[in-house]
């Protein structure tokens, strides 16, 4: 079942001399493993004891020959209180099985790198609580991107959808440096775009969206969000606000939202996607009405 | 991303029609079914009756706009939702062709029918 | 991208039980709205007999020669597949102008966060209102 790499991406030791002496966890895992630590991986989990976690994960990794085709690893891992998914896939990747791959960083919401498909729906694993969870915990990539590895995705469109909606303030009427070096919004706009400026880009909307899925040029909840924060914003200047509108009218833009609210039930920053788009079509047939 | 840039607004238009037929139907409908399942029973419609319904200019007039926004509405749906489902390029030339003309014929026969009715030709 | 692997359709129609309402509602929404437009070609169709009607054609419908339009519609409404038709066509209707209120409200802004609840009392209503119905449409017609 386990399928260790024998050589692991070997990493140089650190340079910065405040760094030395302390061992990252992959270099104890690369230590462990030659030293000859770690043991096989079903009679590491023999050992654990108590409440365990049953995770059936999604494997597959076209360089590696027995993982071409895709299959479902069991893992068992200890239960602790309070932990997440991403606990717990880091807790398999650590004692039972170092070729298991996925993204992460923040481990509080705050990156976004750590979306998965766990049980059905688009969750960002350090944002799930294992207890909320029924077993066994099923977790694989997000949909309708295509898998790099394990539970790896390509998220290049993604990042092409968000870019393609000019996410930069933009104001050529900027007050001269000399007098104000901020840019104030007024506290009701700032509530006003409070909401959308919490996406931390993890993907998970875009990947629930059955439209997104079949339409690849629709932009997409996340973009759309992104549009929405600064179209909203009223320090950006009618003619800017009137271009981004022209943006999200286009035939992939806001209209191919079918209002399923797909991406508002999965979002984890709680954002309403839903509600946004919906004004800004609003918005869109206002301006359009105003210029018959 | 030039193609982003046009003036005009594909969609926007179709998009908001829709909505208004909805709303208009919506009442019309309503009243459609209750006038000819509760107050005139389907099994019970005769010529005679359905040319006394349609000599009323305004029942008359209220049927042809019924028809023309079910049709527009009926047809732009199917069209959008294929459009949703990722249909581009010619086959979604080919597609808004035939449904324009399939909902053109729907309603050029229709109305030639709502004319006869009222006895106007 | 020759090196990653694309699932395909996971989250399709073979995962239909992990739907939610938003989800069901659009579904229900887009196959209700095809019959209706199937439906009114077909309609327009059989009102098409006012025609034959107009020009002086007859036939018999019960043992009575009648004008081709009354004789087509009541032939036909005698049919018991007929009505068990209509009344699927009630529902349908019924529904689509429920959850299109539904829709309308969420294009307006309004009541974003009861879009679940909303759609579930549409498909209650439709079923209240369809049953209600039947004797209606079923009255006066044999197996
Ligand atoms: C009676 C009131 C009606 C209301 C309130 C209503 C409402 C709506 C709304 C709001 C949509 C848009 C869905 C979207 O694009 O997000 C829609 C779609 C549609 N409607 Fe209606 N509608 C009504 C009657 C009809 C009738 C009479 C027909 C048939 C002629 C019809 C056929 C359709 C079709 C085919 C769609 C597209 C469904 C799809 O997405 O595949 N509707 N309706
Ligand atoms: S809108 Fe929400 S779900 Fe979508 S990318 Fe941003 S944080 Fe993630
Ligand atoms: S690890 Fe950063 S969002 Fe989960």
């Amino acid at each position: 079942m386990s399928t260790q790499q024998q050589e692991p991406e070997s990493q140089e030791s650190p340079q910065d001399p405040e760094m030395k002496g302390t061992e990252s966890p992959q270099q104890r895992r690369l230590r462990e493993k030659q030293e000859g630590m770690v043991e096989d991986q079903a009679e590491k989990e023999a050992e654990v004891e108590g409440e365990t976690v049953h995770l059936k994960v999604f494997r597959y990794d076209p360089e590696i020959a027995d993982k071409q085709e895709p299959r479902f690893d069991d893992f068992h891992v200890p239960f602790e209180k309070g932990m997440t998914v991403l606990d717990a896939v880091m807790y398999a990747r650590d004692e039972f099985d170092s070729s298991l791959t996925f993204r992460h960083s923040c481990r509080q919401a705050v990156c976004g790198s750590d979306a998965f498909f766990v049980n059905g729906k688009q969750r960002l694993g350090c944002k799930t609580q294992i207890s909320d969870l029924q077993q066994p915990v099923r977790i694989e990539p997000l949909p309708y991107q295509e898998v790099v590895k394990d539970l790896v995705v390509d998220m290049d469109h993604f990042y092409d959808q968000m870019h393609a909606v000019e996410p930069y303030f933009q104001n050529d009427d900027t007050p001269d440096s000399s007098d104000l070096e901020e840019q104030r919004q007024s506290r009701e706009n700032r509530e006003k775009v409070k909401m959308s400026t919490r996406c931390i880009w993890c993907g998970a909307c875009m990947s629930s969206c059955n439209i997104a899925a079949g339409d690849n040029e629709y932009l997409g909840p996340a973009a759309i969000n992104k549009a929405y924060k600064f179209a909203m914003d009223d320090r950006e200047p009618e003619d800017v606000k009137e271009h981004r509108l022209r943006i999200m009218e286009q035939e992939h833009g806001v209209w191919r939202c079918q209002t399923q609210f797909s991406c508002t039930n999965v979002c984890p920053k709680d954002i309403p996607l839903t509600e946004h788009i919906q004004e800004l079509k609003r918005e869109a047939v206002k301006k359009n009405l105003k210029f018959w | 991303m030039a193609e982003r840039y046009s003036s005009f607004t594909p969609g926007g238009t179709a998009w908001f029609l829709q909505r208004v037929t909805a709303a208009f139907l919506i009442v019309v409908l309503a009243f459609h079914f209750f006038l000819l399942h509760f107050v005139n029973h389907a099994s019970e419609v005769t010529l005679l009756g359905t040319q006394q319904r349609m000599d009323h200019i305004g029942y008359f007039l209220t049927m042809v706009l019924f028809l023309v926004a079910g049709a527009f509405h009926g047809v732009n749906g199917v069209y959008n939702a294929l459009v949703n489902q990722g249909l581009s390029g010619t086959p979604k030339k080919v597609v808004l062709a035939v449904l324009s003309l399939a909902g053109l014929a729907l309603v050029a026969q229709g109305t030639y029918v709502a004319l006869v009715m009222a006895e106007m030709i | 991208m020759s090196q990653s692997y694309n699932r395909g359709l996971i989250e399709d129609f073979g995962r239909w039980k992990e739907f939610s309402a938003g989800m069901w509602a659009w579904i229900f929404h887009k196959f209700t709205g095809w019959m209706l437009i199937g439906y009114l070609f077909t309609h327009i169709a059989v009102l098409s007999s006012a025609i034959a009607a107009a020009n002086g054609e007859t036939m018999m419908i019960a043992g009575e020669q009648v004008n081709a339009y009354t004789g087509t519609i009541q032939g036909l409404e005698g049919l018991f597949i007929i009505r068990v038709l209509e009344v699927g066509l009630l529902a349908v209707a019924v529904f689509h102008i429920l959850n299109g209120i539904r829709l309308l409200m969420v294009d307006l802004g309004v009541g974003l966060t009861a879009q679940d609840r909303s759609f579930y009392a549409s498909l209650v209503l439709t079923g209240v209102i369809t049953v209600a119905s039947v004797p209606t449409f079923l009255s006066g017609v044999g197996l």
